[in-house]
């Protein structure tokens, strides 16, 4: 056999190496999809959604537009309760990282709110803000507030005390120091935290929305969570509701990844 | 001639410092033990001494970034309390800012700090682009400090303290890390930076910080020699070579001679010190 062909022949195992392996990782999802399946149907049950109904139902949601409408409303909440969230903590973190007295002060009061689940403050928020848009943006940015600011603060703290120094003896004020040193060098762990937080948000706005939707009886201001409660409490489609949980999911994959594009790119330094 | 003036007033004085260090209840370490120094204006002096003698203490005193226990440190008659522009540090680890650019790391204080007051951003990036060119670092500005070889980021850290014109130098071993040829090269510079073609009362005041004893005796006006655990100065010592200094130096027999004599004061606190 002539040196060509045994390449050929060992680059055709290296295909089918690789398809092997392909096959091997789908193996164990397929195989439930197919139990799920098969299980599903033998139920004969209606309240059992089943993969082949879940696939049409999220054509007919995409199709109708319901679902992009409804992501869409969710995802502006979103946008608002983290852009909330990121602008009081990113500072508030710092702050306490840099300065003992002000950690001192206010770390005992977030660790006492940090046990409290965003839901529990919902009853307030319907109370002070009505079932809209302002009291799931609440909700949305309270959640997202404790990742950030812990994660600042752990950033804030972990800057090499050298670079400090070298700050003080150019001269620099404590505050442009903050600025110039401590926020570049935080911004790894600050954005560690935005994407804890980016997911934290999207848990915080299906409960909000689902409990906002249970008091405002079905009607309320939509958004994910709102559609889900409808599918549950009032038409009982569970197929719809595999479909919304898959589309937040996948949602929150595609925020995850922009959002660390976002801090690649912002840190070009460690490219390597 | 003495390199201090009779009646001169000192540019930097240390006067009867102490420093212990106390870590969390521990029985107090005496880092610098009774140390009176007064350095000139213009002056180069050269701190040797075992490891862990306290040299960087004295030289964070110098600095404002560690306060004496004991006695005063003062510059131009008036007590250190803190850092300021006015004396310029490069450290050992060159603190170098990761995410700027040599351009950035060397214009920071300019930019950030009070070197830059009352500068146009003209006027600041010419100095930039001057010790870019000072320090041989013309083709790396857009580089950042993990791109560059041990050798290059010393340049940029000497470059960056060039550029703040302090009136006084603070050098914590900042050749320490690098091959003998760049070790060679960065001393010569270094002497053209403080000024050693220029008359006396024009140049920079230094404090520079070694173990290195050929390093010292050819950078030094003075040199003093410090002991270990308490750091107490043991010797001062002129150098009287003239200057400016160049290879020439390094091959003349005084150079050789200060260099065996300095060895001597110091070595049995350095035999001592790889023992303990």
């Amino acid at each position: 056999m002539n040196g060509a062909a045994r390449r050929m022949r060992h680059g055709g195992w290296r295909v089918n190496g690789a398809a092997v392996r392909a096959a091997r990782g789908l193996a164990l999802p397929v195989a439930l999809l197919v139990l799920w399946q098969v299980w599903g149907t033998a139920l004969h049950n209606v309240r059992m959604p089943v993969p082949t109904h879940v696939v049409t139902a999220a054509i007919d949601l995409v199709g109708s537009g319901e679902l992009p409408l409804a992501i869409l409303q969710s995802l502006s909440r979103v946008f608002m309760g983290f852009a909330v969230a990121a602008v009081i903590g990113v500072p508030l973190g710092l702050l306490m990282g840099s300065f003992a007295s002000v950690e001192r002060n206010v770390d005992p009061l977030v660790e006492s709110f940090r046990p409290i689940a965003a839901i529990a403050i919902l009853p307030l928020a319907i109370l002070w803000l009505g079932t809209g848009t302002s009291a799931a943006v609440m909700i949305v940015a309270y959640a997202a507030f404790f990742p950030i600011v812990i994660n600042t603060v752990a950033g804030a703290k972990g800057v090499n005390a050298t670079l400090l120094r070298a700050a003080a003896t150019m001269g620099l004020p404590r505050l442009r120091t903050i600025r110039t040193v401590v926020v570049p060098a935080a911004l790894p762990a600050i954005g560690v935290g935005l994407r804890i937080a980016m997911g934290v948000a999207w848990t915080a706005i299906v409960a909000a929305e689902l409990a906002v939707g249970a008091k405002a009886g079905g009607g309320g201001s939509g958004g994910i969570g709102q559609m889900m409660f409808v599918f549950y409490a009032y038409s009982i489609e569970l197929n719809r509701i595999i479909v919304c949980m898959i589309a937040v999911g996948l949602v929150a994959l595609v925020l995850d990844r922009l959002l660390r594009a976002a801090m690649r790119l912002s840190m070009p330094w460690t490219a390597s | 001639m003495s390199p201090i003036e009779p009646g001169a007033a000192a540019k930097l004085r240390l006067s009867h410092v102490g420093k212990k260090f106390q870590p969390g209840g521990a029985a107090p370490t005496i880092a610098v033990d009774d140390f009176t120094l007064d350095i000139a204006q213009g002056e180069f002096l050269v701190i040797v001494g075992p490891s862990g003698c306290g040299k960087t203490t004295v030289l964070n005193m110098l600095a404002g970034l560690d306060h004496p226990s004991e006695g005063s440190v003062a510059l131009d008659g008036r007590e250190i309390t803190g850092p300021g522009p006015a004396r310029g540090v490069m450290f050992q680890d060159y603190a170098l800012f990761p995410w700027q650019t040599v351009r950035g790391n060397i214009g920071f204080g300019l930019k950030h700090g009070a070197a830059g007051n009352g500068l146009s951003s003209e006027a600041r990036a010419r100095r930039v682009q001057d010790c870019i060119d000072l320090v041989g670092l013309n083709g790396a500005e857009d580089k950042y400090p993990h791109q560059l070889s041990g050798g290059m980021r010393q340049r940029v850290a000497l470059a960056r303290l060039v550029a703040n014109e302090p009136e006084v130098l603070l050098m914590d071993e900042p050749l320490a890390a690098l091959d003998a040829q760049t070790r060679l090269i960065l001393q010569d510079e270094l002497l053209r930076i403080w000024g050693q073609d220029r008359p006396p009362h024009a140049r920079r005041t230094a404090v520079f910080i070694t173990h290195a004893i050929d390093e010292a005796v050819f950078l030094a006006d003075r040199i003093a020699v410090m002991t270990t655990r308490p750091g107490r100065l043991k010797a001062l010592i002129d150098v009287p070579l003239p200057r400016p200094r160049n290879d020439a130096t390094r091959a003349s027999s005084e150079f050789q001679g200060l260099s065996q004599h300095i060895w001597s004061l110091i070595r049995d606190e350095a035999y001592r010190a790889t023992v303990t």
